[in-house]
C-alpha cells in the first residue's frame, strides 16, 4: 500500500490538522502554534479573538438570550502543546544532552529526527545513543534512559553547536504527516494530541459562521498551553471565564492491539470520539455524558465510552476550578500517543467535529 | 447521634454520584437552616443565616465530605464477569471476597482472579460475580460505568462503639446535621454546611465550595486514623479519647490560631479532645485552605479504626464531642 503525505489538494477536510500538527510548539513553547490557529481563524468566525500573557487563545462568541436571561457560559478547550524536548547541556564534542517534556517512552526516541528553535532558526537533529555493537550485554537487555542519549546536530564541538543552539532552546519530532490504509483512512503524524482537538474547535467555530448559527449561550473556546506537564493553561481558562459547562477535547492512547486483553483495551480507533466516564484526574459529569451519548444515538453519530479508567488531561483542572464546572471529556482514539507517529482515523476526526456541533445545538445546556 | 449515624451510612453514594445520599442528608438539615444550595459538581451548601449585622460577620465553613468510596464497572466479560476500576483509595486486601451493591440494587461479590499472590491483590486482578452466566445476561442488569460498593451497612457492637461501611465521612456528615440542630436558636455569623462530593478521588469538590464561600474560617469533619490497635503506627489517637483536633496531615498545615482556639474552646467547656498528627492520607481542609484568596482552616477529626475497608469502627462519644467542640466554637460563648 502507498504512503503519501497529504497534498493540498488531497483530502481538503484534514488540511487544517496537518498544519496545526507541523507546527512547532512542544510545552512551553506554543507561540507558533498560538499564531496558526489565530491564522486559521481570522475571517473565518465572528468569535473575539484574543492572546493572553500564560499564552492561551480565547474565541469567544457571545449568544442570543431570550427576555434578558443571563447566558449560560459553555466552554471548549484544547490544548496546544505537544510533547518535546529542552537541551539542558551540551557536551565539549558538540552533541545535545536534554531531557523530555511531558510523558515519553524512552523507547520511540533512539534515531529519531527532531527539530530544535534555535537562535537563528530551525535546527535538525537526531537522537542518538551508543551504538548496539559497543553496548555491554546488561545495556542490550535494557531500554537506554534518555540520559543516556544526545542529540547530533552535526556541531564539530561545544562551540560550534552554541552558534545554533543553547541550554534551555526547545525542541519537538520532526515527523511528516501523512495518510495511509485503505481510502487513506489513517493519519500519522507528530502532535496530533492535541492539534486535532485545536482543529475539531477550529473546525466548530467556521461551522457555525457558515450556517449563520447564533447559539442561546455563550460560547468560551480556549486553547491552551502546558497540559503535558500537568501545569495547566486550562486551568487559567477556567478560573478567567467560569463556565457553568466544558467539554475537553483531546486524543486518548488506547490499546487496541494484539497482546492486550480485551478487558484492558480502552477504545477502538474508528469507533468515534471516546467519552470518558472517569480517569485519573477527573469524575465526569454522568448527565453530560449520558445527554451526549443519546445524541450521538440520535443523529448516528459514532463514538464509544472509555472503557477503562486511566489518564488524565485538562479537565482535571477545569472541573474544579472557580465554582466548579460541569465537565465532559471527549477524546480522538489515538495509537503511539507522545510519540513521532501518532496515528488517528480520519473517520473519528470526522466523527468527533459533528458530535461537538450536535452536542452545542442539541444539548440542554 | 447514632440512629443518624445509621441513617447517614445506610445510603449509596461513590465518587461522583452522591445525588442519593445529598438528598438524605437534605432532608435531615432542612428544618435548622435558611437556604440550600447544590454547586456544579453536585456538593450540597446549607446556610444558616447569622445574627449580626452585615459586614460585622463573619462566615464559617464546616464541612463533611458525601462520597464513598467504591468502584465502576469497565467492562463485561464474555462470561458474565465484570472487571473494574476503584474510585478512591481502595485496600484491595481488604475488599476480596466481600458482597457488593450496585445503585440499582443488583449484587454481587468481588473476588480476586484465583491464584493471585496476596502482593498483586490490585484493581486489574479482581472481579465481580453477580451470577450471570454470560454477559448478555449481565448487562441486562448492569452497564459499563455502573458503580459500586461494598455493602452499606452498620452495627452497634457495644455501648459506644459501632462497626459499618462508609463511616467515612457519613459520621462527619452526622456531627454536621447535629451541629446545625444545635445551634437552631440562632447564632452570631454565617454559618455554611458544606456536604462535598469527590473527596476520595482527591478532595476535589470542597474546592469549587471553598471559592464559592470564600469563608473567614473553615472546618472538615473527617474520620482520622488511630494508634490504638495491634501492630498500628506510633499515633497519638486513640477510640474513645475525644474529638480529635488535627495540626497536619499529609495535605495540609492547619492554621495556627485555629488549633489554638479549638483547643481553649475544648478545655474550657470540658470536651473530650486529643490532638491529631496524621502522617499519610489527607482531607478536604487542603483543599479549603487554598480555594479562592484562601482562609483559616482545620479539622476537627472523628477517629477511626480500620478506615477503608468494610469494618470501620468508632466510639459514638467521639462524634459526640466532636458535635459539641463544633457548636462550641459557633456559639462562642
Amino acid at each position: 500500500m502507498e504512503n503519501k503525505k497529504v497534498t493540498e489538494e488531497k483530502l481538503s477536510g484534514i488540511k487544517l490538522l496537518r498544519d496545526l500538527c507541523l507546527t512547532f510548539g512542544p510545552t512551553g513553547c506554543e507561540e507558533a502554534v498560538a499564531d496558526e490557529i489565530c491564522r486559521q481563524l481570522e475571517g473565518t468566525t465572528d468569535a473575539e479573538i484574543t492572546r493572553v500573557r500564560c499564552g492561551n487563545v480565547y474565541a469567544v462568541l457571545h449568544g442570543e438570550t431570550k427576555n434578558g436571561e443571563t447566558a449560560k457560559k459553555v466552554m471548549l478547550s484544547a490544548h496546544t502543546d505537544e510533547v518535546g524536548f529542552i537541551i539542558n547541556e551540551i557536551d565539549s564534542d558538540g552533541y545535545l544532552k536534554f531531557s523530555c517534556e511531558g510523558g515519553i517512552d524512552p523507547r520511540v526516541l533512539c534515531g529519531r529526527h527532531v527539530t530544535f528553535r534555535g537562535k537563528d532558526g530551525d535546527v535538525a537533529g537526531v537522537i542518538a545513543s551508543k551504538a548496539i555493537h559497543h553496548q555491554t550485554a546488561d545495556e542490550r537487555k535494557t531500554a537506554t534512559k534518555v540520559k543516556d542519549m544526545y542529540v547530533d546536530i552535526g556541531a564539530k564541538n561545544k562551540e560550534d553547536a552554541e552558534k545554533y543552539v543553547a541550554v534551555g532552546v526547545w525542541g519537538t519530532f520532526d515527523s511528516d504527516f501523512v495518510v495511509f490504509g485503505e481510502n487513506d483512512r489513517y493519519m500519522k503524524g507528530k502532535a496530533i494530541d492535541d492539534r486535532l482537538g485545536c482543529a475539531v474547535i477550529i473546525e466548530t467555530l467556521r461551522r457555525l459562521k457558515a450556517e449563520g448559527k447564533r447559539l442561546p449561550f455563550d460560547l468560551y473556546c480556549a486553547f491552551t498551553v502546558r497540559e503535558e506537564i500537568g501545569r495547566s493553561g486550562a486551568q487559567i481558562a477556567a478560573q478567567t471565564f467560569e463556565p457553568d459547562y466544558a467539554i475537553v477535547l483531546e486524543s486518548t492512547a488506547i490499546a487496541d492491539l494484539p497482546d492486550v486483553p480485551a478487558n484492558s483495551r480502552v477504545a477502538k480507533v474508528g469507533d468515534g470520539g471516546v467519552i470518558s466516564l472517569a480517569d485519573r484526574s477527573t469524575v465526569y459529569d454522568r448527565e453530560f455524558v449520558d445527554g451526549t451519548m443519546k445524541i450521538a444515538a440520535q443523529k448516528n453519530i459514532p463514538a464509544q465510552i472509555k472503557r477503562y479508567v486511566s489518564g488524565g488531561n485538562d479537565a482535571g483542572h477545569i472541573h474544579k476550578a472557580a465554582r466548579g464546572t460541569k465537565t465532559l471529556a471527549v477524546s480522538a482514539p489515538t495509537r503511539y500517543l507522545h510519540s513521532a507517529s501518532c496515528v488517528a482515523a480520519a473517520a473519528d476526526f470526522d466523527s468527533i467535529r459533528e458530535l461537538i456541533y450536535a452536542v452545542l445545538n442539541g444539548y440542554s445546556f | 447521634m447514632y440512629s443518624l449515624i445509621k441513617k447517614m451510612v445506610c445510603c449509596a453514594g461513590t465518587s461522583g454520584s452522591e445525588k442519593k445520599i445529598a438528598e438524605v442528608i437534605r432532608g435531615e438539615i432542612a428544618p435548622y437552616v435558611d437556604e440550600i444550595t447544590y454547586d456544579a459538581l453536585g456538593s450540597l451548601v446549607a446556610l444558616k443565616k447569622g445574627t449580626a449585622a452585615e459586614g460585622e460577620k463573619k462566615k464559617i465553613l464546616l464541612c463533611a465530605h458525601m462520597d464513598e468510596i467504591g468502584f465502576m464497572v469497565t467492562f463485561i466479560e464474555d462470561n458474565g464477569m465484570l472487571r473494574l476500576a476503584p474510585l478512591g483509595g481502595i485496600n484491595f486486601t481488604a475488599a476480596a471476597f466481600s458482597e457488593v451493591v450496585f445503585e440499582n440494587g443488583t449484587r454481587g461479590v468481588i473476588v480476586p482472579e484465583a491464584g493471585t499472590k496476596p502482593e498483586d491483590l490490585k484493581a486489574d486482578k479482581f472481579y465481580v460475580d453477580i451470577g450471570a452466566s454470560t454477559a448478555g445476561e449481565a448487562s441486562r442488569r448492569v452497564s459499563v460505568g455502573d458503580r459500586f460498593a461494598l455493602v452499606q451497612y452498620t452495627t452497634r457492637l457495644s455501648k459506644n462503639r459501632i462497626v459499618g461501611r462508609p463511616i467515612d465521612d457519613r459520621a462527619g456528615c452526622a456531627v454536621l446535621i447535629e451541629i446545625a440542630k444545635r445551634i437552631f436558636g440562632g447564632c452570631r455569623d454565617d454559618v455554611y454546611f458544606a456536604f462535598t462530593v469527590q473527596e476520595e478521588v482527591g478532595c476535589r469538590g470542597a474546592r469549587p465550595v471553598g471559592f464559592a464561600v470564600a469563608p473567614d474560617v473553615a472546618i472538615a469533619f473527617d474520620v482520622t486514623g488511630v494508634g490504638d490497635v495491634p501492630g498500628a503506627k506510633p499515633m497519638a489517637v486513640s477510640l474513645g479519647d475525644g474529638a480529635a483536633i488535627k495540626v497536619r496531615d499529609a495535605s495540609v498545615i492547619c492554621d495556627a490560631g485555629l488549633v489554638d482556639q479549638l483547643h481553649k474552646i475544648a478545655a474550657d467547656k470540658k470536651i473530650t479532645h486529643q490532638t491529631e498528627v496524621l502522617i499519610s492520607g489527607g482531607t478536604d481542609t487542603s483543599s479549603l485552605q487554598m480555594a479562592g484568596a484562601g482562609c483559616a482552616a482545620g479539622a476537627i477529626s472523628i477517629p477511626s479504626r480500620y478506615i477503608h475497608s468494610g469494618v470501620e469502627m468508632i466510639d459514638l462519644r467521639d462524634a459526640e464531642a466532636c458535635a459539641a467542640l463544633g457548636t462550641a466554637y459557633i456559639l462562642g460563648e
